[in-house]
């Protein structure tokens, strides 16, 4: 017995030793585990804009961006672009001598290939309907330049293929996909970015090796860089313990034990906005929310920095105009004057709803759910309902989750709920975009504002070649968002990523669904 | 024999062609996958193309014939949100299920016998509050606690074991703990009981007046007789911990089939929902079977009866 007991210690006692941490990990690896992984699909073509976390380590953009977000002549395929006079031609120059990971040469062919498939009916990426829109042909006079021909001038062509918005500028690699097929690339992706595929795992891992030297990095730092996925946040922060993973990102709740205990936490500062719509009906807005002092009363009702405070640990912002992402604010010239920021005022509130005919109150529901990146999501939608209460608005919390909440606002099976979303924070073009979608009545199926001058601006937008004049015009759209009180701006909300103490400086930047894992490899 | 195994066999294949209909209905009763796979600002064309290419857009009834009849080839159809066939999705995950099963259901059966035998011979005792406080605390601590306690001190405080993922031996500890310890807890409950009742027995009583040594008369005389509930016990418990262990799986970064279903539950992935559950059902069909035949080796009364 006493034998048996020795071998049960022994065996755990190498159990432990094997486990430890200083055996975990080499030093020539990075591993970032992230709490979602999206949809995990590794073709850029089949993805929305999640995926770039880890895509944006294997697939080079057409157009480059800097981690704050501005285009980047350094960071992407093109070394330079230029428009024709009337901006209905963009004609980019391409990098010479880049290779894919299969050892074939990135020519114009690729680019057009990549577009065209970006904007085939298969894509399901975040922009493929605004390119099938604008792009009315794609040119290659010679293997290092491609001519964008567009259907109408506009400037925002460069923005839709950088690396500010979805997957779409992505450089595909056309002889290898056409030989192996779209499944075998889905399985094994070939791109020109600095890490090549090695495996992937759905559910578990992804994980790359570093190339021999790349265009842009020179020779990785790491040799190999693994994404883990990691629901459970307890686990996330074990595995930084550890030393088992370098880059997590954690919960705005856990940064202050996270930082006492010696761990850099890095802020992507108003990564989104938390922002609040009434579902349209088949003609638009319904009562009572139809009135705008409703909409202005629901608006005054919230305590925002209480909200700020308590729901998301301080690591929040009040928000002002509604879509406002103020990440495009500066680029457009737009300033959140004191006047326009919501204060809280229950009187005035109150006062609006009687003005309004609604004295007595009314029932609002309002959906609750999760989202990624948002597990605040049912505390935030029972706060907000709870406020509501005090100016007599009966809140009917429906909880859900987000796939059956879509379908009621896409269905517009729902008029007057209320539903939300952290919208990701983005540059004025995705701003755009956004509205486009959503502010804009003939989009239809996203729609949320119906509002005729606003459509009127945003149909401009696109077409206007000024950019003073489509400055002017964004200022407007958001100046009439916030006077007509188009939906709940809340808060702004700050995202924190952990690292490890020994990982050293880390910007994971301001666009949209990115970290920019791929700068920690530079040496 | 033979006709017994024949008719279970007949009744779980009617099981699960009741049970195919059943998930086939309520997948897509629950929502439209392509609210999860399309980004928020997708048109109305964006939809219509996705549901024409993913074949979303033929009626129910061939879009059921279509998945049954690939389904019995093994081919489960190309899940809607990673984009790759669903029976490559089961073999990466299936394997890791089992192996942690497997692995919980050994630490359990190494615990929960010595427990459960030391319990009834020592009745009373200090081994028996001891045994009856683990079997009470495994069956009353919810999972995802343990599963949450463990990861936060024994990993990440304590940092004896990994926190996650399935790449050594020691990965399968913390989760395989989490998961044996519900079972410990039931199994050496009802191996107690047996036990009290066979060492009450007149043939252990014999056993025992005719000098048989008292380790031999507990170990194998009453032990083997007090198996039968335990060995039923075991083979649902087994079936349960590969397909039911999603809590375990999230919190632990477990790439098993409970994160599969889950994940498919969540983004409304048709496809692997079915493939899941069919898959599950299979295996706890199978699991039931093989115990039946299991109960007529150890008691041979059985294999008359039908």
């Amino acid at each position: 017995m006493k034998s048996t007991t020795r071998i049960i210690v022994t065996s755990l006692l190498l159990l432990i030793a094997v486990a430890s941490p200083a055996w975990a990990q080499a030093k020539s690896e990075l591993t970032v585990a992230l709490s979602s992984f999206s949809a995990e699909t590794l073709d850029p073509a089949l993805q929305g804009h999640n995926v770039k976390y880890y895509l944006s380590l294997m697939f080079d953009y057409l157009v480059g961006v800097t981690p704050d977000g501005q285009p980047s002549q350094a960071g992407g395929l093109a070394s330079k672009w230029e428009s024709s006079a009337d901006h209905r031609r963009w004609t980019f120059h391409l990098r010479k001598g880049v290779k894919f990971h299969d050892g074939s040469d990135m020519t114009s062919e690729d680019v057009k290939f990549s577009l065209q498939r970006a904007m085939s009916k298969r894509s399901t990426t975040g922009y493929a309907g605004p390119l099938r829109t604008l792009i009315a042909d794609i040119e290659t006079p010679a293997p290092d330049r491609v001519v964008i021909v567009l259907k109408e001038s506009t400037l925002i062509i460069p923005t839709y293929l950088s690396r500010s918005l979805s997957t779409e500028g992505m450089v595909l690699p056309k002889k290898y996909i056409e030989a192996n097929g779209d499944d075998v690339f889905a399985r094994k992706p070939v791109g020109t970015g600095p890490y090549k595929f090695v495996e992937q795992v759905v559910g578990s891992h992804i994980k790359m090796t570093a190339v021999d030297n790349h265009w842009r990095i020179g020779v990785p730092k790491y040799k190999n860089v693994t994404f883990k996925l990691v629901p459970e946040e307890t686990t996330r922060i074990a595995l930084l313990r550890r030393g088992e993973a370098d880059v997590a990102d954690v919960s705005r709740e856990r940064v202050k034990e996270l930082e006492k205990e010696g761990f850099p936490v890095h802020m992507r500062r108003e990564e989104a906005i938390i922002h609040m719509w009434w579902i349209l009906g088949p003609e638009g807005r319904t009562p009572p929310t139809r009135d705008k002092r409703v909409r202005e009363a629901l608006n005054l009702a919230i305590d925002r920095a209480e909200i700020a405070q308590s729901i998301f640990g301080g690591y929040a912002e009040p928000a002002a105009i509604p879509m406002g992402l103020s990440w495009a604010f500066k680029e457009v010239g737009f300033k959140v004057t004191p006047e326009m920021a919501y204060p809280y005022d229950v009187a005035r509130a109150k006062k609006l709803l009687a003005d309004a005919g609604y004295a007595g109150g009314f029932t609002q529901d309002v959906y609750a759910f999760q989202l990624p990146g948002f597990a605040e999501g049912k505390s935030f939608a029972e706060a907000v309902a709870g406020y509501w209460e005090k100016i007599g608005v009966k809140s009917k919390l429906i909880p859900v989750d987000y796939p059956a909440f879509r379908k009621q606002w896409v269905d517009r099976k729902a008029p007057g709920a209320v539903g939300y979303y952290n919208i990701a924070n983005r540059d004025w073009i995705g701003t755009y975009a956004l509205l486009e979608k959503q502010a804009y009545t003939p989009s239809k199926l996203n729609d949320t504002v119906n509002d005729p001058e606003i459509d009127g601006m945003i149909a401009q937008v696109m077409r206007q070649t000024d950019r003073e004049k489509i400055n002017a015009l964004m200022r407007n759209i958001y100046t009439r968002m916030r006077s007509e009180h188009h939906g709940v701006p809340v808060v702004y909300v700050h995202s924190p990523y952990a690292t490890s103490k020994t990982l050293g400086k880390y910007n994971p930047g301001a666009v949209m669904y990115d970290l920019f894992i791929d700068e920690l490899a530079r040496k | 024999m033979l006709r017994f195994v024949l008719f279970r066999l007949l009744q779980s294949l009617v099981a699960l062609a009741i049970l195919s209909v059943v998930v086939f209905v309520l997948a897509r009763a629950t929502g439209d996958p392509l609210h999860m796979i399309l980004p928020m600002n997708a048109s109305e064309e964006d939809y219509a193309n996705a549901r024409k290419y993913l074949g979303l857009d033929r009626p129910y009834v061939e879009q059921y014939f279509s998945f049954v009849g690939r389904a019995v080839t093994g081919d489960f159809g190309t899940s809607i949100r990673a984009r790759r066939p669903v029976i490559e999705l089961l073999r990466e995950r299936l394997p890791n299920s089992l192996k942690l099963a497997a692995f919980a259901m050994g630490a359990s059966l190494a615990i929960a016998f010595p427990l459960g035998v030391m319990a009834a011979v020592k009745k009373g005792t200090g081994v028996d509050r001891a045994a009856q406080i683990v079997a009470v605390l495994g069956q009353s601590l919810p999972t995802f606690w343990v599963a949450i306690v463990l990861v936060e001190f024994v990993a990440g405080r304590w940092q004896w074991l990994p926190a996650g993922g399935a790449d050594s031996l020691a990965s399968y500890v913390l989760p395989g703990l989490t998961l044996g310890w519900f079972v410990v807890a039931g199994m050496m409950r009802l191996l107690r009981s047996g036990m009290l009742e066979v060492l009450d027995s007149e043939y252990v009583k014999l056993a025992r007046l005719k000098g048989v040594a008292e380790r031999k008369v507990v170990w194998v005389h009453a032990l083997k007789n007090a198996l039968i509930p335990v060995v039923t016990f075991a083979g649902i418990y087994f079936a349960i911990l590969v397909t039911t262990a999603i809590v375990v799986e999230t919190v632990f970064a477990w790439p098993g089939l409970g994160r599969l279903a889950y994940d498919g539950i969540t983004s409304r992935d048709f496809p692997v929902i079915q493939a899941v559950v069919l898959t599950t059902a299979t295996i706890v069909a199978a699991v039931n079977l093989g115990v039946d035949c299991l109960y007529a080796v150890i008691d041979p009364r059985i294999r008359y009866s039908r």
